[in-house]
């Protein structure tokens, strides 16, 4: 059974190419996650380790979450390590994980596939992302 | 609530919810009220952690390309809509009739999870323009059956609008609603159900975004709280992940099928007498 010559199946003619989109988006979700997680566990062990208490007790209020990132940043660049600071680095890349993902599918259909109808409706999904980070 | 009893419960959640294929919320917001939780809390730190389990599992699938990226990310569009709609609702929202909807929602599930799912799938020969503009066409080798499965997707036109529903179910109870988007996969669009599967995992995590996004505004977030249980629920999923293979499906279905029953009633019954929460 043989469709008509689609050049994008998942998993025929792209297998090959090492950064098709499959891989990329696949990749992306996969550092995320794992980044994410890594930089939890370092936070709450650096907490036991310190103050021998695995609590945290601090709310994101009256920040969007464009705000939490560059204020989470700008610690880092700070050199202001702390627990808390890692805690705050592990939701934040949790959270840029999903946005990544669709960042890179527009700039890949834009730019890879030159498919402008994709890219078209990935970009409408990372306005309203893009928008919904910055409510507050 | 202490970190070691948050990342318990979040642990079950993952591990049963990743045995089940339904995700860890069902069983996180429940337990989490009924420990005293604000239910509105448990549902915003739940939609993070759902964030967490759909990208882990889509980055293998995707890898994998069952996944169909195109039909994820048209559907996309409607369910992020939704869930910024739905965690809107939840905010404005009395609590009692977030309890009576998160428990219709678990018996509506038993319902659905008590006739069996069936896994006979044909192909669909027709595709309908609209389908066949969106290219919702794809294959994918199932290792199970040694073949290259060849496929179209049709009635994207109904397909998503409908998916703004399951956004809107999934922004509104802090759970990735993965079984219902599974449902539209397979009986309106027409898709294999390993591609269902798979596509609505990856739909979920960009969905769940777009519903943390609305209580990160409305202060809602707590890392120190959030933390443990992304955590818990990453470890639990992957651990039922591994256990899946050695447990017989009949089992799991039943010990499921227990679990959803109460925790459905519990929350109707919570929600109409207003006890705890």
């Amino acid at each position: 059974m043989k469709e008509q010559g689609s050049p994008d199946y998942p998993g025929k003619e792209k297998k090959n190419d090492p950064l098709d989109m499959e891989s990329l988006v696949g990749y992306i979700l996969l550092t995320g996650v794992l980044l994410s997680v890594a930089l939890l566990l370092i936070s709450f062990v650096w907490r036991w380790a310190g103050v021998g208490s695995l609590r945290f007790e601090h709310s994101i209020v009256g920040m969007n979450f464009f705000e939490f990132i560059s204020s989470t940043l700008r610690q880092v660049a700070s050199r202001a390590f702390r627990p808390r600071l890692f805690l705050n680095m592990g939701i934040g890349v949790l959270m840029l994980t999903p946005f990544v993902r669709v960042l890179a599918s527009v700039v890949y259909f834009a730019f890879v596939e030159h498919n402008w109808k994709y890219t078209l409706f990935t970009a409408f999904v990372l306005s309203v992302l893009t928008y919904s980070l910055f409510l507050r | 609530m202490s970190f070691h009893i948050l990342f318990l419960v979040s642990i079950v959640a993952g591990f049963v919810g990743a045995m089940s294929g339904m995700g860890g919320g069902v069983v996180l917001i429940p337990v989490l009220t009924f420990l005293g939780m604000d239910i509105k809390h448990a549902i915003a730190v739940s939609i993070v952690s759902v964030i967490a389990t759909s990208s882990g599992s889509a980055s293998a699938y995707v890898r994998d390309r069952i996944t169909n990226l195109k039909v994820g990310m048209f559907l996309e569009m409607f369910t992020i809509v939704g869930a910024l709609a739905g965690a809107a609702i939840t905010l404005v929202s009395g609590r009692r009739i977030l309890f009576i909807l998160f428990g219709t929602l678990l018996l509506s599930s038993w319902i659905a999870l008590f006739r069996q799912r069936s896994e006979v799938w044909r192909p669909v020969g027709h595709q309908d323009i609209f389908s066949r503009w969106l290219e919702l066409q794809g294959s994918y080798y199932d290792r199970s059956v040694r073949q290259t499965i060849t496929y179209r997707g049709v009635r994207a036109y109904l397909g998503g609008p409908l998916m703004f529903g399951a956004g809107l179910i999934a922004g509104l109870l802090g759970i990735g609603a993965g079984a219902l988007k599974v449902l539209i996969h397979d009986l309106v669009m027409g898709l294999p159900p390993k591609v269902s599967t798979t596509t609505s995992n990856l739909i979920i995590g960009v969905t769940a975004l777009a519903g943390t996004s609305v209580y990160l505004a409305a202060g809602m977030i707590d890392p120190g709280l959030a933390a443990p249980i992304i955590l818990g629920v990453v470890f639990g999923a992957f651990m039922g992940t591994r256990l899946l293979v050695r447990l017989t499906n009949q089992t799991v279905r039943h010990i499921f099928l227990g679990v959803l029953l109460v925790l459905g009633f519990e929350m109707i019954v919570r929600g109409i007498w207003r006890v705890g929460g």
